[in-house]
């Protein structure tokens, strides 16, 4: 089993789009595509299953055991497109598995009518700022001044790591169109290394993603969530300052 | 070598839609104490080895099981009473009640999916209608739980042996994906976790008292009587 797609629901191929977010920079790219899963109450189609992702798997609080994938969900659209949706709890860990499991799930994809994919990664930066830039890069020059339109600048240099961006450059290949959102983000990590996530970021590539589809998405969770990240960060400051005080108030002396 | 898995059979059993029972390397090496014991007392045929190039000779990881590749182990050819064999998963096969008693061996980052793949074909060959798999988790408390690939199971051990779901999150290694891979391949599959304190310096220290405290549950649960 290098990739193997398990469906559970049979479509009919119709002219749709993908939109792909996995896990990577602060979960930008699966924070996105999972906010709007479950905004729109799309529908879950299709499991991937690969002997390329981390060879462990999950339990859930219910006790159920859950193998590493990626997701495909289906929204049937009135107001435009019908929309595929990739997410999933993990990519592959080596570029063997990342080509593989990108090309079967475009292979697949373009089987059933998708004409043009979307992709959201995160885009690290060290600058202050108080609204996240989204940037973009895409297969043609004449999507790229589409998506300017919206805000979006160009990433005019640079890489993308994961099949976030691969899945982009696929696409290319497949002589498909194809364009990848990068939400700005200060990729703060936790101790343990792991990733903040940046529910601002999110809002900020999903403001124009859903510009670009004609999408309502409701927001207020993200909102609910920055507010909560911004509270955290405000005591975590409050911590350290309080801290320096508490040293520089200590008697610096020995006897 | 014309595969990278393959198995060694030395006899052929009939069994009556056998419970395999599996158990490896791991976390203070209950899988594998528990797996050890049950072969000790119960004294079953062993019917088949699988071997893989996948089983390393020096591990890419230490534990083997960890997520992470870099780190290196200790791995290589077994030496046992002055002999010399290769690493290798081992089933043995019980008539009555029907068993197929499963010792694994963790492969290396990138064959561990084959691996336990080939596990899951063979107890499919088997007819095997459950597969239990144990293992033990960190944590101070002394305690058996449970997880399972389908909650009517998790239900049926909670209503008949007053075992519950406690622990939640990662399941690494040879046991771990066998358990994922019998959701996805159709078996259904109970786990029964024992609670044993980690030990950073050597992860696979022996702790018997946790692996006996699974091993009276397992017999619990298959009616063995000892």
């Amino acid at each position: 089993m290098n990739v193997e797609i398990k469906m559970l629901k049979t479509l009919q191929p119709k002219e749709s789009v993908l939109i792909g977010g996995l896990p990577g920079i602060a979960y930008i790219g699966k924070l996105s595509v999972d906010h709007l899963i479950q905004q729109l109450k799309a529908e879950l189609v299709g499991e991937v299953y690969s002997k390329f992702f981390p060879p462990y798997v999950m339990i859930r609080n219910d006790g159920i055991v859950e193998l590493m994938r990626n997701e495909l969900y289906y929204l049937k659209n009135d107001a435009g497109k019908d929309i595929f949706f990739l997410t999933g709890n993990a990519q592959a860990f080596s570029p063997e598995g990342q080509y593989e499991i990108a090309d079967k799930v475009l292979d697949w994809a373009i089987g059933l009518g998708v004409k043009r994919v979307f992709s959201i990664a995160a885009l690290l930066t060290d600058r202050s700022f108080e609204t996240p830039s989204v940037y973009g890069t895409t297969t043609t020059s004449v999507l790229l001044e589409e998506i300017k339109r919206y805000g979006v600048l160009s990433l005019d240099q640079g890489s993308i790591s994961g099949i976030n961006g691969l899945i982009i450059g696929l696409a290319k290949k497949k002589n498909i169109d194809g364009i990848c959102l990068l939400g700005e983000t200060r990729g703060y990590r936790t101790p343990e290394g792991l990733y903040v996530l940046d529910p601002r970021a999110v809002k900020a590539v999903l403001d124009v993603l859903t510009a670009l589809l004609n999408l309502k998405a409701d927001m207020t969770l993200l909102d609910k969530q920055t507010k909560e990240m911004d509270d955290l960060f405000k005591k975590i400051a409050e911590i350290e300052r309080n801290m320096r005080e508490e040293i520089t108030r200590k008697p610096s002396y020995v006897t | 070598m014309e595969k990278s898995t393959w198995e060694t059979h030395y006899k052929t059993v009939e069994l009556n839609e056998p419970i395999a029972v599996v158990g490896s390397s791991g976390l203070r090496s209950i899988g594998r104490l528990v797996v050890d014991h049950l072969i000790d007392e119960m004294k079953p045929q062993l019917i088949a080895e699988l071997y893989s190039t996948h089983f390393p000779l020096i591990y890419q990881t230490k534990p083997a099981y960890s997520p992470q590749p870099e780190l290196p182990g200790i791995g290589g050819v077994e030496i046992e009473s002055g002999e010399v064999g290769l690493p290798r998963v081992q089933f043995y096969a019980h008539s009555h009640p029907p068993l197929v008693i499963t010792k694994g061996y963790n492969a290396n980052f990138s064959g561990q999916y084959e691996v336990a793949g080939r596990v899951i074909d063979f107890f499919k060959e088997l007819r095997v209608r459950r597969i239990v798999v144990v293992a033990g988790y960190g944590s101070k408390e002394k305690k058996v739980c449970c997880a399972a690939t389908e909650k009517k199971i998790i239900d049926e051990i909670k209503d008949k042996f007053q075992i519950e779901v406690a622990y939640k999150g990662p399941f690494y290694g040879f046991s771990g994906l066998v358990f994922g891979l019998a959701r996805l391949r159709g078996i259904e599959a109970l786990c029964l976790l024992v609670s044993a304190e980690p030990a950073p310096t050597d992860p696979e220290a022996p702790d018997e008292e946790s692996s006996k405290m699974l091993l009276d549950k397992l017999k619990q649960i298959l009616d063995l009587h000892s």
